[in-house]
């Protein structure tokens, strides 16, 4: 009788903890909910309202959009161009990227003996060492090469950057596809590289998925590589481009965050649309690294 | 094939590998094609750079003239009578603390809650990223706003709650704006930490929950002893992220502060950048990259030491 009574209060007490912490729960996805909602709603408000409304209802939704706000960013911060700049600087570096480092992880992977190895911790370390640490030298040898203000230069530079992540995540993964089919087409007479084309390539879908959205998202948004290799008008990118703008316009933030929302969402209804690869390409891309 | 290696190897090694070691360069060297593009631009771009700032860290050079000194270690025992890059130091061991401690704690949170009570929220997963998908930069704006003293979104909506004596200059008064830059950086990348723990926690599996429920487990003995356990490498990867990612900090505060009031603000990138490019102290700045650099990289060992040591030991 006793343990029964016992067990009973027991249960009650467990579901008013349950209760409390499904409350609690739903409490905190809220309270982080409302935190970063109300940010993104002030970016979209402030960027409707007129200087005039901003001044005088700094809180509120505003009476009447200013869609001009978003014309005027885009002519005055010349967000065109800033646009094609960003567009073709990462996704060169996304495809040279990929091309680079799956070919560099396959024999690095595949082939026995201790120079792959060696070869291997060598681009690896580049994980370790932080990059801004040769900022100086590499500005240095970047005008040597008058790199700067190009786009070969700053896609280069990126990709050399992104190669130890992209390598070390190919050779990781070629290291768990099986042999077999290579081994086939091997005796069939097919040279490495077009195995590698034909057959390794294709599935390594899962990797080339992580390396891109990771590379993507850090080149789009990386701000200090074109801070200092990119100063010339006409060559910026985005957010660059609306530092400048920033520097000009300084207290007009209906144009700056007019210009903010242009800026971010190309790569924000990608997110949108990709969710799915997204959420697995970071989670893969941090448990692995 | 030096020789020299050779001499280095076990004796019985030595008689055979030879002819081995000669095959297996040679077919290193067939695919070259292969590594060859990828060592080519990693080379220039990455260890060359670096290997050269070890240089002239010892030198006087301003980036433009070509004649330069060498120094010696002028630059590195100037630094250490730096009173100036100690602030620095500070800043930004206090800034990578603060993130690391509230954006994992939030995320770690989040991630509980919206893997076990609401479970099916998953649209909260896409939309607690969205901040990350900005740039640091657009987030630095936003942000700057919002904390701005006089026409500023927090101070104004503070007011109109009534709760006027809370209002502060948020990112100009020296105790606080570390602090507002450290709430900026974790409310931006909180997703992608939480993201890296959900990945964690769907390894979990759920017949652990099921029968330490029926042995009467209370819910933080669960999650002591089979949660917090078994998402190790998740917490692993995250301090070290978050460590490394803000010990490097730089646009935010760029954006936001400037390094400002005083040098309150200033982090170690910060001040590289200014050293170089409008002091044209180039080979000071690199000197004090290269402290940086030793500081992550020893920190990021102890910590992934550390971590490693006790996901096993668990």
């Amino acid at each position: 009788m006793r343990s029964i009574a016992l067990s009973r209060q027991g249960r009650r007490c467990k579901s008013f903890a349950f209760f409390c912490s499904r409350g609690m729960a739903l409490l905190l996805v809220l309270w982080w909910s409302g935190l970063v909602l109300v940010p993104l709603l002030v970016l979209l408000s402030v960027a409707l309202k007129s200087p005039t409304e901003l001044l005088n209802n700094p809180l509120g939704w505003p009476q009447q959009f200013i869609w001009s706000n978003f014309a005027d960013a885009w002519s005055n911060a010349s967000l065109g161009q800033a646009l094609f700049n960003s567009l073709l600087i990462t996704s060169a570096t996304v495809l040279g990227l990929i091309v680079c480092g799956s070919l560099a992880a396959y024999p690095l992977a595949r082939l026995g003996g201790p120079w792959p190895q060696r070869l291997y911790l060598y681009f690896v370390a580049g994980l370790v060492v932080p990059i801004q640490l040769g900022l100086f030298p590499l500005y240095k040898e970047m005008h040597d090469l008058q790199l700067i203000n190009t786009y070969q230069g700053v896609i280069l530079l990126y990709i050399a950057v992104n190669l130890p992540f992209a390598i070390f995540l190919y050779t990781g993964f070629i290291k768990t596809v099986p042999r077999e089919l290579e081994e086939a087409a091997r005796l069939d007479g097919a040279g490495p590289m077009r195995i590698f084309w034909t057959i390794v390539f294709p599935l390594l879908r899962p990797v080339t998925a992580t390396v891109a959205i990771t590379s993507a998202l850090s080149t789009w948004n990386d701000f200090f590589i074109p801070l200092i290799f990119l100063q010339r008008d006409g060559m910026q990118t985005l957010p660059l481009a609306i530092f400048a703008f920033v520097g000009q316009f300084n207290n007009n933030w209906s144009l700056i965050f007019a210009a903010v929302i242009i800026s971010s969402l190309p790569l924000v209804l990608a997110f949108l649309f990709l969710q799915r690869y997204f959420i697995k390409g970071i989670a893969a891309g941090a448990l692995r690294g | 094939m030096e020789p020299g290696s050779l001499v280095m190897m076990p004796l019985e090694k030595r008689q055979r590998r030879p002819s081995q070691w000669g095959i297996r360069l040679r077919q290193l060297w067939t695919h070259s094609f292969f590594w060859l593009p990828a060592l080519v631009i990693f080379t220039i771009f990455v260890i060359y750079p670096i290997v050269g700032s070890l240089y002239y860290s010892l030198t006087d050079w301003d980036g433009l003239a070509p004649n330069l000194q060498m120094v010696g270690l002028a630059n590195f025992r100037q630094l250490i009578s730096d009173r100036s890059v100690f602030t620095d130091l500070r800043n930004t061991l206090l800034f990578a603390t603060g993130v690391m401690i509230l954006q994992n704690g939030v995320a770690l949170l989040l991630a509980l809650i919206l893997d076990g009570p609401l479970r099916r929220l998953t649209f909260l997963r896409v939309f607690f990223l969205i901040p990350a998908m900005l740039s640091p930069l657009a987030i630095g704006y936003i942000w700057s706003y919002i904390y701005s003293p006089q026409f500023g979104f927090l101070n104004a909506l503070l007011g109109h709650l009534g709760l006027a004596t809370w209002q502060q200059d948020w990112l100009g008064n020296p105790r606080l704006v570390l602090w507002s830059l450290v709430f900026t950086n974790s409310w931006e990348f909180m997703g992608f930490s939480m993201v890296v723990f959900l990945a964690g926690l769907q390894a979990v599996p759920a017949e652990l929950y099921e029968a330490a429920r029926v042995d009467g487990s209370s819910v933080w003995q669960r999650f002591r002893y089979i949660t917090f356990p078994l998402i190790a490498p998740a917490v692993t990867v995250n301090v070290v992220l978050t460590l490394i990612g803000s010990m490097k900090i730089f646009d935010l505060i760029f954006v936001m502060t400037n390094g400002g009031p005083g040098d309150a603000s200033e982090s170690l990138a910060l001040r590289i950048y200014k050293e170089a490019f409008t002091l044209n102290h180039f080979g000071y700045a690199t000197a004090v990259g290269i402290v940086m650099a030793l500081l992550i990289l020893t920190l990021s060992i102890i910590n992934l030491h550390f971590l490693r040591a006790r996901e096993e030991e668990l």
